[in-house]
């Protein structure tokens, strides 16, 4: 198990075209917009075997494959979201870090909107409800809570 | 009690408690395959020992078919091996694809010969329940099915339709709650424990 | 001998906090002294029996006592003292039991400082926080023992410790955390024992500022350095994921940030109260739930501890205990909570309630981020992933209205304030953030909207900081606290600055070179001298090096690959020139055929200000704890002189008694 683990590591890149003495970019793109949707591409694709890594950090054989995967996808000219359907198709939604919007997770944005909406009502209808009123001024309210402890205290001692 | 929306934290956290006492028995690793209930992919591709004979879905159609993905590096492989060969002596159609492992697939023809010897080797000693192996040297077969690892299972109705998957190995208890039940004759429903 | 001293240590430890969570709180509502009494002593001994056993634990790893089971599974006689000494909060066991070993520190700080309040509400804290105690000490004791003996037959040498702890960040990371973690118990108590007395004044808010403020300073530099450690240790110039584990220290902080904001408002002006309340019962909250998290594996994770459903069903009903107490109580007696302060719409109280808000509504997103996932498998809809792309988005849209009530709060008043009165204030930002927007776009070809937007605003934000301190420095010198206050905002704009930059501007290469070749990458020459073999004590590395030059600035870098033989683990250590422009990062890939090596080079502008910002928001608090009205408060026994009350004092005096009357 180990063993084989420590091969995979080692050889993870070996797809390279072999015994060419120069320096090569790992995946070399000659169009910057499209060498743009694989650097993101290879960031928001998950491996699927992995702990939670997405496609970029993780040395896994089947990372591997799908980076492949994706750059050759990338250099036939699909698009972003062609690539990302791609990849769902195969290996369903957990491969991508950006969850569909559905019945469920649209609340990750419903709920925090209602909750932030919800509080500034409350403060505002507080707010504008509240009349000055002529109570005592809060430092010298402090100063005499202050004060009370103190007493308190030698009352006790 | 008046005021309701003092409520709203501790129900919230109830709610919250509820889900994730049933996180706590299930396997977060444990993903369903996306390619469930969908038709086998299309392929072709060479016997892993013999390069010149070639399969295609075609060879795949017409019974109930067990695909295990697998590859002699791989440990627990070797331990489902003994339980799938016995499936087989029950008549279940067992076909192998061979998921190479990314070291060998690098060093080409001389390689696949290596391969050929450690695979006759390996089954000679634990048993062989592949009616054939489709060699998947790119892995581009396994990809298409979603495959993470080895070893992976599926089974294919005789139309050609994935109907179960299984990561990781077949055991008895497995084959006996998530396969036999879909087979039209439950093969295998029978076997003894007695490999474990 | 010494684990079965630390064990039996551990299980006098439980009684006592049993004992500190009935007696002392019978004592406080039932008014019987001896009970009370009992508090403090408790407190003491149990630190000191908690000290004992942590003591234990360290010398069986120091001696390489492979006797018991903890140690050899995470320790290895091959292993530098250092890291041994840190390998007992290395795995799931030994780093409870300094969570619990902090829990006993901060209690005994608690016991310690509170002289000059009410030995009653003294008592009730310290029994919450006893209580507290009492779950976490049975979690060690029955399903996590430490000190469990392997006998008869025991190891000759450890497993090691995983490598990836093995490193100076991950020594000093956990207990930053868990005192973070562990520190907002100490809100959370009082939180719980004010709604138990049922007295919640302006003492209270002012008692709990410096102990959050400290919690939330350990926390913030927790996060820091395990961000920082990510970067360098992980090999991929990563500094945040948004993996589960993460997000379980982020939710504590953003309830912590809301909190120390919130508690300004209720010690300063009475108000907010029962919201205090809830913030103070929801950071220590989610300090556990992040603790459930990480301990039942409940998440996919890559920092996650082994999983186990036992331990993680123990800490879900210890939740279940603990917070829902905790928020049943609320339920109960936050209604009779009234903050009688008035305040209008536009005025600093609203700006500080409208900036919780959103640090609320960010929480709730990575609440939600963290937990949807399970649900959404939970009720059959399969598994998704929720990560980076997500959280990037929201988090661009919510940093405009933060840093904008950031930037305004400090200058408007409390109670009331007109706008107006502000606004020739607020243009004096835009000159420096302008010219930073267009030396960013010209320089480091930033052209995003929302990374410039993000780089326009830090600078007004910084630029404003910079203006309020002056002014309102003129008058008169400036209180510690409101340093602090300043030093936390501009750590906030250099932590904006940095996420902005580095997102947009890092350039990388990933390619294949042999030694005697070189790449450019953004201006910089990547020179690939030589490969060297190395041993290290407990692993074999290899050392590429390169030379590095841009020209003007020419140095050496070495990045490793470690192999280490134990856990047979291969890590990378990146080769890193920090800088506080850029940083140059080298990580070294796997070896190709020949000589030939995959190396990643990336120049990464701005990155540092990331934690740069951490360290000053750390700063910040500090300065703010230093601050003479805590000192006072915190000083032993210098309350206790009496004082004479002045006639418009005892007016006010005659207010809060009757406050506490209607609380009552």
């Amino acid at each position: 198990m180990n063993k084989s683990i420590i091969t995979l590591i080692s050889l993870g890149l070996t797809f390279i075209s072999c015994f060419v003495y120069a320096v090569e970019e790992s995946y070399p793109f000659d169009d910057v917009q499209q060498q743009k949707i694989f650097g993101e591409l290879v960031e928001e694709l998950r491996c699927p075997k992995c702990q939670n890594q997405n496609i970029a950090d993780s040395n896994a054989m089947v990372a591997i494959d799908l980076k492949n995967k994706t750059y050759e996808l990338v250099k036939q000219g699909q698009s972003k979201d062609q690539v990302i359907d791609f990849m769902v198709q195969r290996y369903g939604q957990f491969v991508h870090y950006d969850p569909p919007i559905n019945m469920v997770t649209i609340w990750l944005w419903l709920v925090p909107i209602a909750i932030a909406l919800i509080l500034v009502v409350f403060v505002l209808k507080k707010g504008r409800r509240e009349k000055l009123g002529s109570e005592v001024d809060a430092n010298s309210l402090d100063q005499a809570q202050a004060i009370i402890d103190k007493l308190e205290s030698k009352g006790k001692s | 009690m008046k005021n309701y929306k003092l409520l709203i934290p501790i129900v919230a956290f109830l709610l919250v408690s509820i889900f994730l006492y049933k996180g706590l028995y299930s396997d977060p690793t444990n993903i369903e395959n996306a390619n469930l209930a969908k038709p086998f992919p299309e392929f072709q591709l060479a016997d892993l020992m013999d390069e010149n004979r070639l399969y295609s879905k075609a060879d795949l159609l017409g019974e109930y078919t067990l695909i295990n993905v697998w590859g002699t590096w791989c440990v627990t492989c070797r331990v489902e091996l003994p339980f799938m060969t016995q499936l087989r002596q029950q008549g279940v159609k067992i076909v192998g694809v061979y998921y190479d492992n990314a070291a060998e697939a690098a060093f080409g023809e001389l390689d696949v010969r290596q391969t050929r010897r450690e695979v006759t080797e390996m089954l000679a000693q634990l048993g062989n329940p592949f009616q054939f192996n489709i060699y998947d040297e790119k892995r581009d077969l396994s990809l298409d099915l979603g495959v993470t690892g080895a070893p992976e299972s599926f089974l294919i109705d005789d139309k050609g339709t994935i109907i179960a998957h299984r990561r990781g190995a077949i055991d008895h208890r497995v084959w006996q709650n998530e396969f036999a039940p879909l087979l039209p004759n439950n093969h295998g429903s029978n076997l003894s424990e007695q490999q474990k | 001998m010494l684990p079965e001293i630390g064990h039996f240590s551990l299980l006098i430890s439980l009684v006592f906090s049993v004992c500190l969570a009935i007696f002392p709180l019978i004592g406080a509502q039932k008014k019987i002294v001896e009970f009370v009494a009992l508090a403090k002593p408790l407190v003491y001994a149990n630190f000191t029996l908690l000290s004992v056993a942590f003591f234990c634990l360290s010398w069986a790893f120091y001696h390489n006592d492979f006797s018991v089971t903890y140690v050899a599974m995470n320790s290895n006689s091959d292993l530098p003292w250092y890291y041994r000494l840190s390998a007992v909060w290395g795995a799931h066991e030994g780093s409870l039991l300094l969570w619990v070993w902090i829990l006993s520190l901060w209690t005994a700080g608690v016991a310690f400082f509170s002289s000059s309040l009410d030995d009653d509400d003294v008592a009730r804290v310290l029994a919450v926080m006893g209580f507290i105690a009492i779950g976490f000490l049975a979690f060690v004791i029955f399903t996590s023992n430490p000190f469990e003996r392997t006998f008869p037959m025991f190891p000759i040498d450890g497993r090691d410790l995983n490598p990836l702890l093995q490193d100076v960040g991950l020594i000093i990371h956990p207990p930053m955390l868990y005192m973070g973690y562990v520190g907002f118990s100490v809100a959370f108590a009082f939180a719980v024992a004010a709604l138990i007395g049922g007295k919640l004044d302006a003492t209270w808010a002012r008692w709990s500022r410096p102990w959050t403020l400290s919690a939330w300073g350990f926390l913030t530099a927790g996060i820091t350095l395990g961000s920082w450690w990510a970067y360098y240790e992980l090999g991929w110039g990563g500094w945040w994921f948004w993996d589960p584990v993460e997000n379980a220290s982020f939710m504590p902080w953003l309830a912590g940030t809301a909190l120390i904001h919130s508690l300004a408002v209720t010690e300063k002006r009475g108000a907010f109260k029962s919201w205090t309340v809830l913030l103070a019962i929801s950071a220590f909250s989610l300090s556990l739930l992040g603790t459930f998290l990480v301990r039942s594996g409940i998440l996919v994770s890559v920092h996650a501890f082994a999983s186990d459903p036992t331990r993680g069903l123990f800490i879900l009903v210890y939740l279940l205990i603990v917070i829902g107490g905790a928020l049943t109580l609320y339920a109960w007696r936050a209604d009779k909570v009234v903050s009688t302060h008035r305040y209008k719409l536009f005025s600093r109280e609203v700006l500080l309630f409208v900036n919780n808000v959103l640090l609320v509504a960010a929480l709730v997103v990575v609440l939600l981020g963290t937990l949807l996932p399970l649900v959404h498998k939970e009720i059959g809809l399969g598994s998704i992933s929720i990560g980076a792309p997500f959280f990037d988005s929201v988090s661009s849209i919510w940093f405009i209205p933060f840093i904008i009530a950031l930037s305004i709060g400090p200058f408007v008043r409390w109670k009331q304030d007109r706008f107006s009165r502000i606004k020739t204030k607020l243009f004096v930002g835009a000159v420096p953030a302008a010219i930073v927007a267009i030396t960013c776009y010209l320089m480091l070809q930033i052209n995003t909207f929302f990374s410039l937007l993000g780089v326009v605003l830090a600078t007004w934000l910084a630029a404003l900081v910079v203006y309020e301190l002056i002014t309102s420095g003129k008058k008169n010198p400036l209180p510690l606290s409101h340093w602090g206050m300043s030093l936390g905002h501009l750590g906030f704009a250099a932590l904006v600055i940095g996420i902005a930059i580095t997102k947009v501007a890092s350039v990388d290469k990933s390619v294949r070179i042999s030694p005697g070749q070189s790449v450019t990458v953004n201006n910089y020459e990547f020179k690939f001298t030589a490969v060297e073999q190395f041993e290290g004590p407990n692993y074999s590395a290899y050392h590429a090096l390169f030379d590095v030059s841009n020209g003007s600035d020419s140095f050496s870098l070495k990045a490793e690959k470690r192999y280490y033989k134990m856990h047979s683990n291969v890590m990378t250590e990146a080769g890193i020139d920090p800088g506080l422009w850029r940083d140059i990062y080298i990580s070294l890939g796997e070896q190709l055929d020949g000589d030939a090596w995959a190396v990643t080079a990336n120049v990464k502008p701005f990155v540092r200000w990331i934690w740069l910002g951490g360290v000053l928001m750390v700063l910040g608090s500090i300065m703010c704890i230093l601050d003479k009205r805590y000192r006072k408060i915190l000083s032993w026994r210098a309350q206790r002189q009496p004082s004479e009350a002045g006639p418009v004092e005892s007016v006010s005096a005659n207010k809060v008694i009757e406050q506490k009357v209607k609380f009552e």
